[in-house]
């Protein structure tokens, strides 16, 4: 995942990339996500959450849909 | 593939030892630091790579490439925290090891596109307000088809 000024430096770097743009979040959803994902990552109790974990963290910020289904066949 | 407790040792050493010193650790340096054999360690790794808790190094399993958030590897990402300075995988993993340290950080990062300085910064467990954003560019069920890209 890339940082990235604004929407506008996005859709440069996907027109050179030839990549379709995808969803963008907001820093304060980044830190929720990393808070979630990584705050216990150094301790014995860390462990990878399962696809439906994954998909309630994301829900928990406002992600939701396909996109973020860690199962979802839409892409194959 | 079983997943046992020598690997989650392996695992929270991998993680000790990064946390302390700002460089994710080869596989000769946490048999040093345990009381198992470098092959044992490497098979460790192989396995907690079957289980998508880190990722070896390309043509060289005694060095990790990637113990989320951290990198082995120098990349657009480092993380200055508790006066060392991390390496992370992207922009979530940066402010990953804020989180995991725990730590307040300095994340001297650039824009994806113009790479035009964009500095991120987590104080006292919350991060600085900016206007920027993150692009997620691969879906979730295919983040471990190349990970190293995700």
């Amino acid at each position: 995942m890339l940082l990235f000024r604004s929407e506008e430096t996005v859709d440069l770097w996907c027109d050179a990339h030839k990549i379709p743009r995808r969803p963008l979040i907001n820093l304060d959803q980044l830190w929720q996500l990393a808070v979630t994902w990584y705050g216990n990552r150094l301790t014995i109790e860390s462990r990878r959450p399962a696809p439906d974990e994954m998909m309630s963290i994301f829900a928990s910020i406002g992600l939701t849909g396909p996109f973020w289904d860690p199962k979802s066949d839409q892409w194959k | 593939m079983p997943f046992d407790d020598v690997d989650t040792k392996i695992k929270l050493v991998v993680y000790r030892l990064t946390a302390e010193s700002g460089s994710v650790p080869t596989s000769a340096e946490i048999a040093q630091a345990t009381d198992l054999s470098d092959a044992d360690v490497r098979a460790a790794f192989a396995r907690l790579h079957a289980n998508r808790l880190l990722v070896p190094e390309p043509n060289d399993p005694s060095r990790i490439r990637m113990a989320p958030p951290f990198s082995g590897i120098p990349t657009a990402f480092p993380v200055e925290a508790r006066g060392k300075r991390y390496l992370a995988n992207c922009v979530w993993d940066a402010y990953g090891i804020a989180a995991a340290l725990p730590s307040d950080a300095i994340v001297p990062a650039s824009d994806g596109h113009t790479r035009e300085p964009l500095i991120l910064e987590v104080k006292s467990g919350k991060p600085i307000s900016q206007p920027y954003v993150a692009h997620f560019a691969v879906p979730a069920a295919h983040w471990w088809d190349d990970i190293v890209f995700t």
